[in-house]
């Protein structure tokens, strides 16, 4: 009898200790957590993961060009009158309610990147492995990004949720994130953000800085835009001023206008920050549907193999705002003829009467013989010009003007001018500056921010401008978009609509 | 295990010596024993039964009048006289010795004899819980693949939806659907395997397969939730060695195809849905009348060979056995072939020990089809175009309709291969006659290789009749998966069984130790050759779109079992289990599953005594708790999205990102499920049944819940536990069976269960939309109150019949888009009475899940002919005609009974739309009634009589002809009311195994989408004939 029972408690004591340890089985091929925080290169790749975030569609593709250009009086809607009516056709008319899936998507994307860049910032927090110099430069480029992140967020809705740190399902219905802080509130994260960019990045070009990267010349170019923003004209004259004369790297105006926005101008001289596509090795580094929704569309009698959906075409108003000489109505406008219409690199869009629309993005317009192309035509590789040295003159010359530096503001805008083929000025008024950058940044996915930060300074100018559009612009109202209905839901309530939404 | 393993390869040698032995031992001659059996009962003779002396293999059977003779190897011996159902004798006898007179005694304890119920078997009433029991034989007897597919109608609350794709399982639901996102099909035991898949089990090799329904599945711990098929399989019989072939041969065909419409009618059609398109005038391109079902499927020969050798001596029994099926697909070069081999061995080492081995090896090969994309094909594919023309096909794409499923077909080579070695080697030491150590291991292996290669082909007219179109493959494609799983289990009891007095008791205790690999590797490259024995990735081109994944799965559990069983005097029944499960798996490691049953046999009472009604009856009742681990294994750990690239310096850079919000404390879902029932017998046993209600409840079944973007998750959602559903049904099976005399006999059997589900409450979490219809968009809806997967549509109120009717209609009075009807257009129900038809005027109008399903089946046997017929059918659900519904093109082909019956400006409809679209919206005109009938086998066979046998050498011959799903009743005008949903190659195709591999945790299929006819794959019927010889 005892023998049986020594047996049976030998089988179970043996199946005890198989059971030590042996529950403990790490996911296959899936880095986990603590996988992460082993391997030195991650927080390396965290922050490349940012970057990549870039090109999602929800950040800068389909809903981005809608806020920026087609709410604004820059452009139409475009494509044919149908497509796309409920969510665009609300934005060109300013009709837009909290259901509108443009704002959903563009809240959801801006937060997936301010995560990755929260979850890059801890990562970089603890990590060991790193140089110091190397960790600052990322720490420094993270917070470009997120800062740049908030910019786009306090612009398109005003005051946000701050999330400034990897957050617990559980954190995250706390109120103090279910809430929106205030507009103050966000800036001074965007610039503290910025700061700590400016203060850690190297000059372009320098050691540690690779084309792509955020430099202390994109911290610098940026931040003088907030400052604008924020009407510190002394700042933004100091930072924009530490571009233009090389400070914080070297940049300087490329002489042909019209090749910026080719796959010849990327990162030209002339730029400070933008997305990159590279070599497009895996056919889809790009931002989803950029150049395709904006391209050519075929309409009416067809007949022709099109470019793409037709959206965010430029609008009449725009195409009036330039002055007769001025080269960069052309490059920035693709004018459909009665007969036909020849781009730069020989494709032939036919006659009017097989086109849907009237005029296309010329700046959004994707070469498939000339450039880069292996079939995708929903990732065409086109870098987004973020911000470039023309906008850096522009936010100089307006805190020049506003702190009573004349002469400085007019050589800023001169210069462009010229560029442009039209005559310097020797003396401009706000108004002037004002114009340059319409023309200048035209459908560079700024217009409508811009409107709405001249009609702070000067109340009425968005009004008439989109009148002239055709547009009612409702003061009080239009100057932010609505908070996403889905997420007020989600959050029990407990965001607050944007007035009279 | 070290000391396990050497062992066991002793005892393989010793087992190979023995059959050597058992062999010799027939050798030597004495003076034959002569005598007869007879029912101690009734004094007739008993036939065929087993007479074998003790300690070796030799023996015989009794004849027509119960007579044996055997000769013993020595002077004396004893001879152990054993036959179903009655209880076993054994006596002495001395050589030479006649007039032997044995008469057995029915076994009384053996109501429906013993079943599986899992680390043990226990005898049928003695059982507290609602166990379903299914022999081999019955399973055997029809042409199909799996047991399931066999089992079908034959077990109360045990619903089986069947597809007619060769290699597929069916969808199984045990009293009813608990989980929508942790997987609703049972869990398989296979001698003692743990598994979701059994088409590697050769049904001829099953001996019992029992369902585990209720709670007593409890013992199966965090996987029983969904219910437990244990599958026994055959092992060989001390006595004569037999051997035995059953072989059958015959042919598929599609059981009923809906009649499409034809050249004119088509036209007719054309002149009100496109109008631009006329076939007349471009006769030359498209003059065709093409009857593409015709031309696409065919009868399709099927054929199934089983050879086995079985028998064995006290010491040592041995089953061996092969199978080939041969089982091809209706739609041209859909086949697959299937072989198996066993090996079943038992040898007594000594008085207490025993080792026992199980093997099985199945290989299956098959080329494949996309049956979605064809069959959605052929039902569109416009009659106008004929098929092929000397070697050119006919192009529908260019014609403005879908791709040609002909060319389709021909210019895809899908290869798919499974090989599986399964089985198990367990050591038993019995110290004393109560106690019983066991300890066994299980492995199952398997490997996977799939290959598909697409050829190219231009849409240029050396293709086609006539070049365009859109169908073309620009590059050949070749795309390889090999694939391997691992899984092992090894399981140590104990077992304690001991009588005193009228006290009875049965204790188990033991662990389970599990582990589970798998991994594959797949990767595709374009411009591979066109020649079959080029077909290797090295030959693609290595720089364009070559793609490599490879990834894996790993688990690991332990667990604990314990189970106590009480009788008193046979009168008073008790039992409880209860399992720890440890799960790899989960944040939360252990899970315990507990549960209790009771049994009264009232027969054993004082009272009943002289009742003459009953033979039997008992009262039961069971309440348990049973888990659903169905749920990917990485699914609650936060893990890396890798390969994120971006461009520094013009050169690619790969970065990662964790983002995804997880439930950390994602767990197993849990049921609770009480029981109660009555099972009795009655009449001289020729009636017996069962009745059974339960009520099943899920608390904690996953569900997704949408969270507030602010925590970076890429889709805004995470899956927790916090649903509940809700199942409650009633079973009845009765049977009856009667011999009326010597030369014919009869039973007759039932079975039918009602079951009502329903989701109690979502806690937040989002209604779960699934089966989308092409625009129509998702067609179910899982929400509170309702039962899974409801139909979620508009009501449909018939056809308007002229413009006044239109104007003024309250329905649509704000209507935006009221100018747009016409008269013929279907009219809708405003719900919510806003003068707007739109999606928030759909309704709940019913489900696919049946109110009731029920079989029956008979059996006659008469002289040497037997005769049986098995029914099954369900009731009370809807099924959506989605193929109808999904319109790709105006061109797509119509059915010719829509045709005959749309309205038309001169001949109106009340019923019909004048069109169907693309943009009409999902409405009851869709739906339709899942009601059906059917006639699942019929069979009759024909035995050879005793004397003819005798004189072959043969104890068996019998011939029949088998139908299989002869005919079907039903109101549904599609193809079959059995609509398993899920993407119809679901179980074996490269994308699903690339899912399950990327952890995606929406393991709905077949549960959303189940009841929607898409595309799917006619129920096939089957002619057969086939033998059975043994001898």
């Amino acid at each position: 009898m005892k023998k049986i029972f020594a047996i049976t408690g030998a089988v179970f004591m043996s199946a005890l200790f198989a059971c030590n340890n042996y529950l403990d089985v790490k996911p296959q091929g899936q880095i986990d957590e603590e996988a992460a925080a082993s391997d030195p290169a991650t927080a390396q790749n965290l922050v490349t993961g940012i970057y990549n975030n870039m090109w999602v569609g929800k950040l800068h593709g389909f809903p981005f060009i809608g806020v920026t250009n087609i709410a604004s009086d820059d452009a139409d809607k475009g494509s044919s009158p149908d497509d796309a009516a409920p969510t665009q056709g609300q934005l060109d008319n300013l009709t837009m309610d909290a259901n509108n899936s443009t704002f959903n998507d563009l809240w959801s994307g801006y937060y997936q990147a301010i995560a990755r860049a929260n979850k890059a910032l801890g990562s970089l927090e603890s990590s060991t492995s790193l140089d110091a110099a190397t960790k600052s430069r990322l720490q420094g480029e993270v917070h470009f990004l997120r800062g740049y992140f908030y910019f786009n967020l306090v612009r398109i809705f005003g005051g946000v949720p701050k999330i400034d740190k990897v957050l617990t399902p559980a954190e995250a219905a706390q109120d103090q994130y279910q809430t929106r802080a205030s507009a103050d509130d966000i800036y001074q994260l965007i610039i503290s953000d910025l700061e700590f960019a400016l203060a850690n990045l190297p000059a372009k070009g320098a050691s540690g800085s690779a084309v792509g990267r955020a430099t202390k010349g994109a911290a610098a170019g940026m931040l003088a835009k907030v400052m604008l923003y924020r009407r510190n004209w002394q700042r933004a004259f100091s930072l924009a001023d530490s571009v233009i004369t090389g400070k914080v790297g070297p940049y300087s105006l490329v002489t042909d206008y019209a090749t910026i926005w080719r796959q010849a101008g990327a990162n030209n001289s002339e730029s400070l920050f933008e997305i990159q596509t590279g070599t497009n090795a895996t056919c889809d580094a790009a931002v989803e549907v950029y150049s395709n929704s904006q391209g050519p569309r075929a309409g009416g009698k067809r007949g022709w193999a099109d470019l793409g959906w037709g959206f965010g075409g430029p609008s009449q108003s725009l195409v009036n705002e330039y002055e007769p000489g001025d080269k960069r109505l052309a490059a920035t406008v693709i004018t459909v003829g009665p007969t036909g219409t020849i781009l730069w690199d020989n494709f032939r869009i036919p006659g009017r009467d097989s086109v849907e629309n009237d005029r296309y993005n010329y700046k959004a317009y994707h070469s498939r013989t000339m450039e880069q192309f292996c079939g995708n035509q929903d990732r065409l590789p086109k870098n987004l010009r973020i911000l470039r040295l023309a906008e850096v003159l522009l936010i100089h010359a307006e805190a020049a003007l506003a702190l009573g530096n004349g002469g400085a503001a007019a050589a800023d805008v001169s210069a462009l001018r010229v560029r442009a083929g039209l005559a310097g000025k020797p003396s401009v008024t706000l108004q002037d500056i004002w114009h340059e950058r319409r023309v200048e940044l035209a459908m560079e996915h700024d217009r409508y921010f811009e409107l709405v930060r001249e009609n702070g300074l000067a109340p009425g100018t968005a009004v008439a401008a989109f009148s002239k559009h055709g547009k009612t612009f409702v003061v009080g109202k239009h100057e932010v978009f609505p908070i996403p209905f889905t997420q007020i839901q989600f959050s029990q309530g407990k965001l607050q609509q944007n007035p009279n939404y | 295990m070290s000391i396990t393993v050497t062992k066991i390869r002793g005892a393989w040698l010793a087992g190979m010596m023995l059959v050597i032995f058992a062999a010799n031992a027939l050798a030597q001659q004495t003076d034959p024993v002569k005598g007869t059996v007879k029912d101690s009962a009734t004094g007739e003779a008993l036939i065929g039964v087993t007479v074998r002396i003790q300690g070796t293999s030799a023996g015989t059977t009794t004849g027509p009048d119960g007579s044996f003779t055997v000769r013993l190897p020595g002077e004396s011996g004893t001879i152990v006289v054993s036959y179903l159902g009655y209880v076993s004798q054994s006596r002495v006898v001395n050589a030479g010795q006649s007039g032997v007179n044995i008469q057995l005694a029915k076994d009384q304890n053996q109501l429906g004899g013993v079943v599986v119920v899992g680390y043990g078997t226990q005898r049928k009433r003695d059982v507290t819980g609602a166990i379903a029991s299914v022999k081999g034989e019955d399973l055997a007897r029809q042409p199909v693949l799996t047991a399931t597919q066999a089992m079908q109608g034959k077990v109360a609350g045990v619903q089986i939806i069947n597809s007619g794709q060769p290699n597929t399982q069916p969808q199984v639901r045990v009293r009813g659907t608990g989980s929508v996102m942790g997987g609703a099909n049972p869990l398989y035991v296979v001698d003692g395997v743990l598994t979701d898949d059994i088409r590697n089990i050769n049904n001829a090799d099953i001996v019992s397969m029992d369902v585990l329904k209720d709670a007593s599945a409890a013992i199966y711990g965090v996987r029983a939730a969904n219910g437990v098929v244990i599958i026994t399989t055959r092992k060989g019989k001390a006595g004569k060695m037999e051997i035995r072939y059953d072989g059958q041969a015959g042919f598929r065909e599609a059981a009923h195809l809906v009649k499409m419409a034809d050249r004119n009618q088509y036209i007719d059609y054309l002149r009100d849905a496109a109008p631009s398109k006329d076939p007349n005038t471009d006769a030359a391109a498209y003059g065709g009348s093409t009857n593409w079902y015709d031309a696409l499927l065919r009868k399709a020969f099927q054929m199934n060979h089983n050879v086995s050798v079985s028998g064995g001596s006290d010491k040592y029994t041995y089953y061996y056995s092969a199978g080939y099926i041969e089982d091809n697909g209706i739609v041209r070069t859909n086949d697959f072939r299937r072989f198996t081999f066993r090996a079943n061995n038992d040898l007594n080492i000594s008085e207490k020990w025993k080792l026992t081995s199980q093997l099985s090896y199945s290989r299956g090969s098959g080329q494949n089809v996309s049956l979605f994309d064809i069959y959605g094909n052929i039902y569109r594919a416009a009659p106008v175009v004929p098929v092929q023309e000397g070697g050119r096909y006919g192009n529908t794409s260019a014609w403005g309709n879908v791709a040609n499923p002909m060319l389709q077909v021909d210019k895809r080579n899908y290869l798919q291969q499974d090989s599986r070695l399964q089985g198990n080697i367990a050591l038993e030491y019995n110290p004393a006659k109560w106690l019983k150590l066991r300890s066994a291991f299980n492995a199952d292996l398997r490997w996977g290789y799939d290959r598909v290669y697409n050829y190219q082909f231009l849409n240029d007219d050396k293709t086609f009749l006539v070049a365009g179109g859109n169908q073309r493959q620009d590059n050949s494609k070749l795309q390889i998966n090999d694939s391997r799983q691992q899984g092992w289990v090894w399981d140590n009891t104990a077992t304690f069984d001991h009588s005193f007095g009228k006290h009875h008791l049965t204790v188990l205790a033991g662990s389970v130790t599990e582990g589970f690999y798998s991994t594959f590797l797949l990767g595709s490259r374009i411009n591979v050759p066109a020649q079959k024995d080029l077909w290797y990735l090295d030959l693609g081109d290595p720089n364009v779109q070559s793609t490599l994944y490879n990834r894996g799965d790993k688990y690991a559990r332990q667990s604990f079992v314990g189970r106590a069983s009480y009788s008193y005097d046979d009168r008073y029944l008790l039992s409880a289990s209860i399992r720890a499960d440890g799960s790899s798996k989960f944040k939360e490691r252990w899970g315990y599953f507990p549960t209790v049953g009771i049994g009264w046999v009232m027969t054993q009472e004082g009272f009943m005594k002289d009742q003459q009604l009953f033979d039997f009856l008992k009262f039961r009742a069971s309440w348990g708790q049973l888990g659903n681990d169905n749920i990917p294994t990485n699914a609650y750990i936060n893990t890396a999205t890798v390969n994120l690239p971006y461009f520094f310096d013009n050169s690619i850079t790969q970065g990662i990102a964790l983002q995804d919000t997880k439930d950390n404390n994602l767990k197993w879902e849990t049921t609770t499920q009480f029981d109660v029932g009555f099972e009795f017998s009655l009449l001289d046993e020729r009636l017996s049944g069962e009745l059974d209600y339960y009520n099943k409840k899920t608390s904690d079944a996953l569900i997704v819940v949408n969270i507030p973007s602010i925590l970076g998750d890429p889709d805004n959602t995470y899956i927790t536990n916090a649903a509940s559903f809700k199942n409650t049904g009633f079973e009845v099976s009765l049977n009856w069976k009667d011999d009326i005399s010597k030369d014919f006999s009869y039973n007759v059997g039932g079975n039918i269960s009602f079951n009502k589900n329903e989701v109690t409450n979502l806690a937040g979490g989002q209604a779960l939309l699934g089966g989308g219809v092409g625009q129509q968009s998702y067609i179910t809806r899982t929400d509170n109150g309702q039962p899974v997967a409801s139909f979620y549509v508009l009501e449909s109120l018939g056809v308007y019949q002229s413009q006044d009717e239109i104007n003024s209609d309250p329905n649509i009075k704000n209507d935006p888009n009221k100018g747009n009807i016409r008269p013929g257009d279907l009219r809708y129900k405003d719900f919510n009475g806003d003068g707007i038809i739109n999606a928030s005027d759909r309704q709940f109008v019913g489900s696919y899940q049946p109110k009731y399903f029920y079989g029956f089946n008979l059996g006659l046997k008469y002289k040497s002919f037997d005769f049986s017929a098995d029914f099954y059918g369900s009731g009370g659900n809807k099924i959506y005609n989605g193929k109808k519904a999904y319109r790709f093109e105006n061109t797509d082909n119509i059915e010719a009974d829509y045709e005959n019956n749309r309205w038309k400006p001169d001949r109106p409809s009340a019923t019909d739309p004048r069109l169907i679209t693309s943009n009409l919206p999902a409405s009851t005109y869709f739906v339709e009634s899942g009601n059906f009938l059917r006639c699942n086998n019929l069979t009759i066979g024909y035995n050879l009589p005793e004397q003819t046998l005798k004189r072959m050498g043969l104890t068996r011959f019998r011939v029949y002809l088998t139908a299989q799903n002869l005919f079907t009743l039903m109101r549904f005008t599609g193809f079959s009311p059995e609509l398993p949903g899920g993407t119809i190659d679901y179980d074996n195709s490269i994308n699903n195994r690339v899912n399950t591999a990327t952890n995606s945790t929406n393991n709905t299929s077949g549960i959303l989408d189940a009841g929607i006819e898409l595309n799917a794959y006619p129920i096939t019927r089957t002619f057969g004939f086939g033998v059975n010889v043994s001898f």
